[in-house]
């Protein structure tokens, strides 16, 4: 009797804590569901009562409702792409220097020091961009006397998306085989050979990975974009001018605007949620193909 | 060997940034303006361009725009060529207010309209919560003449006259949340501040966000009032009703090391217009002669 109700106990308690367990599972999947849901039950609705052509055109003026966000995403591939050009450069190549080229107690160092970039608030970034980097464009280098604009976004992002970089790619060369390195120098190669040629063609997919990831960063940044690009919502014609974000264009009206001028806002949500779901596509794509590749080449060997 | 070459590399990059520091130079007037403006929601920005003739247009094309007060004040104070309006209580004596039309942007110009560019700034508030002791008590003080002194000492114009002195009563307890327009926000904070000394038990918070937030918060019943800088528009807050707690001109600012005193309607509108055309003013040699 005794013995029957602790074990009733034990297979409620075990059905409880499935039931836990579950909900924590797809908890997540629930608040993904509300914000796409969220997103396109207010969102989509929207562009089609005013029209595609209104919602892509260029023209975005909330008293005359004109919400072409056009501008506005050519400036968000703009900066994404100029920052995300910028950090791998950057990046790559201090990935590289840290793998072979430095002395293994500065890389400790050095990669310390370069997640502590990552653990910056970005609004701090955006600070610095604004205080240092803005003025010092619109004084030196910029011929319209501007110093607001994608140069000066792209400049912060990339700093931000370094640390993604860095770490990721740095993970990807050493994850390759060491024999790869050996073998190369035993052929007689150098070691910038090697680390170039060998290298950094076996850790491919590792380094495309970052690229994706730090794409994302980018594009979702708001922030430190909004305090130094300027946000003008005009098409980009130059990298010292200023423009606006599809970011920035949420953050600066979200907590002022009500009616259609917000839907709008949530519609420019829609835009950039497909921007990172195509990202986010062709990541998993990628990391497939790269999959199934490795398995054809090991093939034949087996 | 390498440390030579890292010494050197960092005071190449200390020079480098003391030459941008020092660096003062003369105000070139054939550069562009740069066109300072607030973001859409902002009760300074729909007032200025009303007031200038410009109601309901976009920007110009490469406005930079601050979503904030302090934020205007800060580029202007930074960037030589900057151009901007803002509240005059909140104008600082480190950056130029420009004359307008010859009339120089005092309280004394703004009560006697000769200084053309002026808005109330208002508090909005669904009328139930007037109901609640505390809140009635700080809308009481806001009418009073203790609350007109703070106006005047501060810099706007005061619109009531001969207000009557507030009465604290020492029983009261509350609190009283207050957002929105980031031009109100300063006065608000001081007047908050007094009203807290005459009232110890009565907690005011102040918080900015902008005239959009101010009517939004007060009409969804998130703030006891909002603060907004514009005429007051009942489209944008339906269930409100509003309280004009001041004047304040909006003056027009420029760079310490811009030469130019005065600007007249028709400049400002050339600047601020986007459909201007040939009209349209884009350097500063086509006001500084």
């Amino acid at each position: 009797m005794n013995v029957n109700r602790t074990f009733r106990f034990i297979v409620a308690r075990d059905h409880i804590m499935r039931g836990v367990f579950l909900f924590c599972a797809v908890f997540s999947i629930f608040a993904l569901g509300c914000i796409i849901v969220f997103l396109f039950a207010s969102g989509l609705p929207f562009i089609g009562k005013i029209g595609p052509g209104n919602f892509f055109g260029t023209e975005w003026n909330l008293h005359t409702g004109a919400y072409g966000i056009l501008s506005m995403i050519v400036a968000s591939l703009y900066v994404t792409a100029l920052s995300t050009l910028f950090g791998i450069t950057i990046g790559l190549f201090t990935a590289i220097s840290l793998y072979r080229f430095c002395p293994p107690r500065a890389v400790a160092f050095i990669r310390q020091l370069i997640n502590l970039l990552a653990g910056i608030p970005s609004v701090i970034y955006g600070l610095f961009g604004l205080i240092i980097i803005v003025p010092f464009l619109r004084d030196t280098i910029s011929p319209s006397g501007v110093g607001y604009g994608i140069l000066a976004a792209s400049f912060v992002l990339s700093v931000m998306i370094l640390p993604t970089i860095v770490s990721v790619s740095l993970d990807a060369l050493n994850a390759v085989p060491k024999n790869y390195y050996e073998g190369s120098l035993a052929l007689g190669a150098t070691k910038e050979q090697t680390v170039f040629k060998v290298m950094l063609p076996a850790a491919k997919s590792g380094v495309f990975a970052a690229v994706v990831l730090s794409i994302g960063r980018a594009i979702g940044e708001t922030m430190a974009v909004i305090l130094v690009i300027g946000n003008s919502p005009v098409m980009p014609t130059s990298l010292f001018q200023s423009v606006r974000t599809l970011t920035a264009n949420i953050a600066l009206g979200a907590l002022e605007l009500s009616g259609d001028a917000l839907t709008a806002l949530i519609s420019t949500g829609v835009m950039l949620f497909v921007f990172t779901l195509l990202l986010n596509i062709s990541f998993s794509l990628l990391m497939g193909g790269e999959k199934r590749g490795k398995k054809r080449a090991a093939k034949p060997a087996s | 060997m390498k440390r030579h070459v890292l010494i050197a590399s960092l005071l190449v990059l200390l020079a480098l940034a003391f030459t941008a520091c020092t660096e003062t130079k003369d105000f070139d007037t054939t550069k562009n303006i740069s066109i300072v403006a607030r973001e859409d929601g902002s009760g300074t920005k729909t007032a200025f361009m009303e007031l200038i003739g410009l109601k309901d247009k976009a920007d110009p094309a490469n406005v930079i725009i601050q979503n904030g007060t302090a934020g205007v004040l800060s580029e202007v104070r930074g960037n030589p060529t900057a151009v901007a309006y803002e509240s005059l209580g909140y104008v600082t004596s480190d950056v130029k207010t420009l004359k307008v039309e010859g009339v120089e942007a005092t309280a004394a110009n703004i009560k006697s309209g000769s200084y053309k560019i002026s808005r109330p700034l208002s508090v909005v508030y669904l009328e139930s919560v007037l109901d609640t002791e505390a809140n009635k008590a700080f809308y009481t003080y806001l009418q009073s003449s203790d609350a007109q002194k703070i106006i005047a000492d501060e810099g706007y114009v005061s619109v009531t006259d001969n207000a009557p002195a507030y009465a604290a009563n020492s029983a009261l307890t509350g609190a009283v949340e207050i957002s929105g327009s980031t031009s109100l926000q300063p006065l608000m904070i001081k007047l908050a501040s007094a009203f807290e000394k005459l009232q110890a038990n009565v907690k005011v918070t102040v918080s900015g966000g902008g005239s959009g937030t101010g009517y939004k918060n007060a009409n969804e019943g998130v703030s006891t009032f909002g603060m907004i800088s514009e005429e007051f528009n009942l489209s944008k807050a339906p269930e409100c009703t509003h309280y004009v707690v001041c004047k304040d001109g909006i003056a027009v600012i420029v760079n310490e090391k811009n030469p130019l005193d005065n600007i007249s309607m028709d400049q400002l509108k050339n600047i601020y217009d986007v459909e201007a055309g040939a009209n349209s003013i884009t350097k500063w040699d086509g006001i500084i002669k």
